[in-house]
């Protein structure tokens, strides 16, 4: 602390003394824009935030943020509502998806940097094509094959469903694995080490933070998922976070704005720290998986 | 012995791909070609255990038949919003990383995390709380509105003022990714250009037109691309601001704010028109999967496969 601190010192010191007039008025004009942006932008946050610790259901007409604070709503949340079970089922499908997923993107990732095979290239390029079609389009399909199969509103069966398609990832994690030096498996295969050795014992150690990144992605991506749950989710008792709050909203919204509001600060509030402390990962992680322009 | 081994190496790099390619056939390749099938058939609700082929019918019936006055409106609308929200999400980024990228502004690293707040929550959750934001008689815009002594907006019953309240929800979501993306292109920049440029005596401003936007140029394209490919699909905005309304008068399949996503969704969960939806995803594959490859020419993508 102290060093960042010394840091910080020596970083104001210089620019005292190296800036000249005209880039000081720069860096206090730039400031005031993006303490104006930063307002603007955090309204809809504070407005939300100041709603959830409103009085009641009614809204505090005529004023921005409430008069008086109060945790009722909170405490309702998880009287009266089934916000519980949602954020059980989230989890459930979060976690499933994005560790299946890892699971196919690491394999597989590994076998296009790696292997020479018939089929690599063409592979590759069907991903690349994969990549494009959005996932809404396979939803006439998959709502009418579920539909048929009598097998709408299992969860488990959706998170098969939600963790098919990861092109993207592989691509991602690909590219990670190729900027890898190719010696240290090379040397592993001259001492007799299996395929399977080597992807075990080298590459997945290496490839944890990439890993991660990936891991974050389905997990996020998941959470707000909506198209797809929407259709296949049929009870309350199987509706996911994003699908529960959505459903409340609409059914209840003119009665209960401010316990949506505090429902939507707990939802989002875990997402949020996760993404804030692992932001510079999933910068990096981007960076070094993006296709080279 | 030998020549098992052989063999055992030629298949392993299948071994390590059959989990996702056993995923990715049943549950990618069948499901699309399926939808392919559906939108040359009339699988719809009167008729979900005995359909048949119809040809182009489906196709023929959105463009130039009895749908095309559906179809035009919402695809203009489509291209007009993906349009306009893409270049706000861009403009407003490349402004506030222009700002941030001050050598001089010690505290930039705070001002970003907290201008990256709106891309780090849970869309659908912040996009239900816009819906709330727009709410004509409490909501959080008219009431701060109303502080200014300006008139109540009809964000939510609107045509015109409901696009806008999207178009607004859309650039608030949108424009962290291109802050951070232009950030990462502006650091790549060799600051010597703007030490020559500062000899010469140049104004910000000629900086800005002359160094900056046109070194950013070939990093940015790619990303407006997709940008426009996901904002012509924003599913989300739409549907769960506006659920696609105000409705329109002249036909129950769209609305006024529907994208032809919304419209797709619609037709296939309200109206259980398999046919008709399918047909449009195909429609929308098209055009999507147009731009995509574009712009994986661009970003040579294609010549990373070898």
């Amino acid at each position: 602390m102290d060093s960042a601190n010394a840091n910080m010192n020596k970083k104001k010191l210089k620019e005292d003394r190296k800036m000249r007039p005209n880039e000081k008025v720069t860096l206090w004009v730039s400031r005031v824009i993006i303490w104006i942006f930063i307002v603007i932008i955090l309204f809809p946050v504070a407005w939300v935030v100041g709603a959830s610790l409103g009085t009641g259901d009614a809204f505090f007409s005529g004023t921005i943020f409430p008069k008086q604070i109060s945790f009722q709503n909170y405490i309702d949340l998880f009287q009266k509502t089934q916000l519980l079970t949602w954020i059980k089922n989230s989890m459930i499908l979060c976690f499933g998806v994005a560790i299946i997923q890892s699971i196919l993107t690491s394999t597989s990732s590994y076998a296009f940097s790696r292997m020479k095979f018939v089929g690599r290239k063409n592979g590759l390029m069907t991903l690349l094509i994969l990549q494009m079609f959005p996932t809404f389009m396979s939803l006439p399909a998959i709502y009418g094959i579920l539909a048929k199969l009598d097998l709408l509103d299992n969860l488990y069966v959706f998170v098969l469903v939600l963790a098919g398609g990861s092109a993207f990832n592989i691509w991602l994690l690909k590219g990670y694995i190729d900027g890898l030096p190719k010696e240290l498996d090379e040397a592993a295969l001259v001492d007799g080490a299996s395929y399977w050795q080597i992807f075990i014992r080298i590459i997945l150690p290496l490839t944890a933070p990439m890993l991660v990144v990936i891991f974050l992605f389905s997990f996020i991506g998941t959470y707000s998922e909506f198209i797809l749950s929407s259709a296949v989710l049929k009870s309350p008792e199987s509706y996911t976070v994003a699908l529960g709050l959505q459903r409340f909203i609409t059914n209840q919204f003119s009665a209960h704005w401010t316990l949506f509001a505090a429902a939507s600060v707990i939802a989002s509030l875990p997402l949020v720290i996760i993404f804030m402390a692992l932001q510079r990962y999933l910068q990096q992680g981007l960076a070094a998986g993006a296709v080279k322009g | 012995m030998k020549t098992g081994t052989k063999i055992r190496d030629k298949l392993t790099p299948y071994a390590f791909l059959s989990p996702a390619i056993l995923s990715m056939t049943v549950l990618s390749f069948l499901p699309i070609a399926y939808t392919i099938y559906i939108a040359f058939t009339n699988f719809s609700l009167n008729h979900f255990k005995q359909y048949q082929f119809v040809g182009f019918k489906n196709f023929i019936d959105i463009i130039n038949g009895p749908l095309r006055t559906v179809f035009l409106p919402v695809l203009l609308w489509t291209v007009v919003f993906a349009a306009i929200a893409t270049l706000a999400n861009y403009v407003i980024g490349l402004f506030l990383a222009v700002l941030l990228n001050n050598k001089n502004m010690w505290e930039t690293n705070i001002y970003r995390a907290i201008l990256i707040i709106p891309w780090a929550l849970p869309s659908t959750i912040a996009i239900l709380a816009w819906q709330g934001l727009y709410n004509q008689d409490y909501g959080g815009i008219n009431t701060l509105l109303s502080y200014l002594h300006i008139s109540k907006i009809p964000w939510l019953t609107d045509p015109f003022w409901a696009r806008v309240g999207i178009i607004i929800a859309s650039a608030w979501m949108g424009y962290p990714f291109m802050m951070n993306a232009s950030l990462g292109g502006l650091q790549a920049i060799p600051p010597e250009l703007y030490e020559v440029a500062d000899l010469d005596g140049a104004t910000w401003f000629q900086k800005l037109r002359l160094i900056t936007l046109p070194m950013l140029m070939s990093s940015a394209l790619p990303l407006i691309i997709s940008s426009f490919a996901f904002n012509f699909n924003n599913f989300g905005s739409v549907f769960l601001i506006t659920g696609g309304g105000p409705p329109r008068t002249d036909t129950a399949f769209a609305g006024t704010t529907d994208l032809l996503v919304s419209a797709a969704y619609k037709m296939t969960m309200q109206f259980n028109r398999y046919d008709l939806a399918s047909a449009l995803s195909i429609i929308i594959f098209l055009i999507i999967g147009t731009l995509s490859y574009v712009n994986m020419r661009m970003t040579h993508a294609f010549e990373e496969v070898d």
